[in-house]
């Protein structure tokens, strides 16, 4: 007997989760569908199909400026971010040290802050200090905000590594740069890839930072929320939702898929040092574990 | 730190020392960062906001003072005293957080329990399909609700132009309280998702079974096995959503009209456009104190690992 319901029970939980589905998913989609609407307001009646909306994407200006502004600030945020975050998460995970409590504190403490207040002081910051407002500001908050996603990312992954492989490479006379270049990093890297992609995403979104912090840039959520206090906002910004909504799932949905088969394998799968010294996982087969 | 029992203590001790040097040099860079850039600018709004620091704007008292708390404590349009009834905007945005979280949690409780207790080996891509939409575009999906719910959007050219059940746009629908509530609640409901899932997933079944065996009912084991066992996981759903949504004025402004000004609309405006910085400063130290009240209480049921799981 199932103890956790009966089978009206099961029933009842299916359609709540199908609802919660529908409820998730349906804005995206009407939204979807009315991008291809032949009509100047986003709304019925439908009045035939057109991907004109699409096409005048890329005569406007302002939405692709936009676009390829928040594209490389999100870039250069991403990049510092895990470039931080892999020695910040080793250092939380593998290592005991005087000050550790804090200084993880520290780190994550930004996921508990509400970006409001982010955003106030670092806008007192960078006037203290004189920095101009612009892409370096946001670049600089864009990383706070983003390393306690990363450095959580990364950190279930390095407790799958066993210590045991990198005190091997030590005890054979590798040192700590040799050990983490030609060991932990290689097998680190699916959710490095994984918390980039993640921090990609974040920092192309960011509004509330973007509010106090960008000086005369605009990027595209900002260029987006421009528009959505307009009492109507061009055809145009729901064809470029579309398009960014799917990429951004794309980005998403693949880091997930990335995590999830190189966790499996790391827990099913051998160790394989190749000719160039590197670590790779091998032995278990694609699939060996179902869909997932 | 358990190293193999057949180096020496002298060697092990130079290992110590060497690793420990070592440990600062990896997690200095991030350190200092975050010190820099995160630690000492929310410093910085605890010391302008008592005039500690000055000079930032032209309203700026220039020596020591409580004059900006005392001015935010005492007004009736910001705070309206310390009585949760009252019509400050802080406790507006109090109720605002409450109703989001409260209703998240009561949308994602039964999911969370259908996938972590009954979905078997598919359930991790179930929940993949649920936080999908809270990874992507948080402006984009506010964009879709405006498609959905304004005067001239879907739902209500759908009732006008193809229905005709009625002649205007329904009231409350758009720039509303309602469409506060409805769109911050389908923003943070996958993010609820997540802790209670994995407080479910980690509960041992063998407790349910033995309950069975002792004669309760499944109805009476959830009450008294399964959902206090998942505290923890609501408690964390409730504090991930409570605090950014207290902060919150991007969204109320762009889906709210009139009654979307909040708290933070006053924090971000005392600096955007009030140019009374000392005073947003003691507004925004306010909410930081909040948080904190908030994490001395619930912090110890709190794993930020079950975000990012």
């Amino acid at each position: 007997m199932n103890m956790a319901a009966s089978k009206s029970g099961r029933g009842l939980l299916w359609t709540s989760f199908w609802l919660l589905v529908v409820f998730l998913y349906a804005p995206i989609l009407v939204l979807g569908v009315f991008s291809f609407n032949d009509r100047d307001i986003v709304s019925f009646p439908w009045q035939g199909f057109t991907t004109r909306w699409y096409e005048g994407l890329f005569d406007n200006q302002q939405i692709l400026d936009a676009l390829r502004t928040s594209a490389w600030i999100a870039l250069v945020a991403s990049i510092i971010t895990t470039v931080l975050a892999i020695p910040a998460a080793i250092a939380l995970q593998r290592r005991r040290f005087r000050g550790k409590a804090v200084a993880s504190g520290f780190m994550l403490a930004p996921l508990v802050v509400p970006l409001v207040v982010l955003g106030t002081a670092m806008l007192l910051l960078f006037n203290y200090i004189g920095i101009p407002f612009g892409p370096i500001t946001l670049i600089i908050a864009h990383v706070i905000i983003a390393l306690p996603f990363a450095i959580l990312t990364l950190t279930p992954r390095l407790e799958r590594i066993p210590v045991a492989i990198e005190e091997a490479s030590r005890d054979l006379g590798a040192g700590a740069l040799t050990t983490f270049r030609a060991i932990t990093l290689p097998l680190l890297a699916p959710a490095v890839v994984s918390a980039f992609l993640i921090v990609y995403v974040i920092s192309f979104d960011e509004i509330v930072l973007a509010s106090f912090l960008a000086g005369t840039t605009t990027t595209f959520p900002l260029y987006v929320f421009s528009q959505l206090r307009l009492p109507r906002q061009l055809p145009q910004i729901p064809a470029v939702a579309v398009i960014v909504l799917a990429v951004s799932t794309m980005l998403v949905v693949s880091a997930e898929v990335l995590r999830a088969r190189s966790d499996r394998l790391l827990g099913e799968g051998q160790l394989r040092v190749d000719e160039d010294d590197t670590a790779t996982v091998v032995g278990a087969p694609l699939g060996a574990g179902g869909s997932m | 730190m358990a190293i193999a029992g057949t180096t020496g203590p002298r060697r092990s001790r130079d290992a110590a020392t060497r690793r420990s040097a070592s440990t600062w040099a990896i997690v200095g860079a991030p350190l200092v960062w975050v010190i820099v850039f995160f630690v000492i600018p929310v410093i910085m709004i605890a010391v302008y906001s008592v005039g500690g620091i000055s000079g930032l704007s032209p309203n700026d008292i220039e020596h020591w003072t409580v004059t900006p708390w005392k001015d935010f404590i005492t007004s009736s349009t910001y705070m309206g005293g310390i009585n949760p009834l009252g019509s400050g905007l802080f406790w507006k945005s109090v109720k605002m957080s409450l109703t989001v979280s409260v209703t998240a949690l009561i949308l994602a409780y039964p999911v969370a329990y259908l996938l972590a207790m009954l979905a078997g080996r598919r359930k991790y891509v179930l929940l993949l399909v649920i936080i999908v939409p809270f990874l992507t575009s948080y402006l984009l999906r506010i964009l879709a609700w405006r498609v959905i719910l304004n005067p001239q959007g879907v739902v209500n050219t759908f009732l006008q132009d193809t229905l005709g059940v009625t002649n205007e746009p329904i009231q409350g629908l758009w720039n509303s309280n309602f469409a506060i509530y409805v769109v911050l609640s389908y923003v943070w409901v996958p993010f609820v998702a997540l802790p209670i899932f994995v407080t479910l997933e980690g509960i041992d079944e063998h407790l349910l079974e033995a309950s069975s065996d002792l004669g309760a009912s499944r109805w009476r084991t959830f009450w008294t096995v399964t959902f206090p066992l998942s505290i923890p996981g609501v408690i964390a759903g409730f504090i991930f959503v409570f605090i950014p949504t207290i902060g919150e004025f991007v969204t109320p402004q762009l889906v709210g009209g009139p009654s979307g000004f909040m708290f933070g609309s006053a924090i971000q405006s005392a600096f955007t456009a009030g140019l009374d910085w000392q005073f947003g400063s003691a507004m925004a130290m306010f909410l930081v104190f909040t948080v904190a009240i908030l994490l001395a209480i619930f912090g110890r049921w709190l794993n930020v690992r079950s975000v990012a799981a």
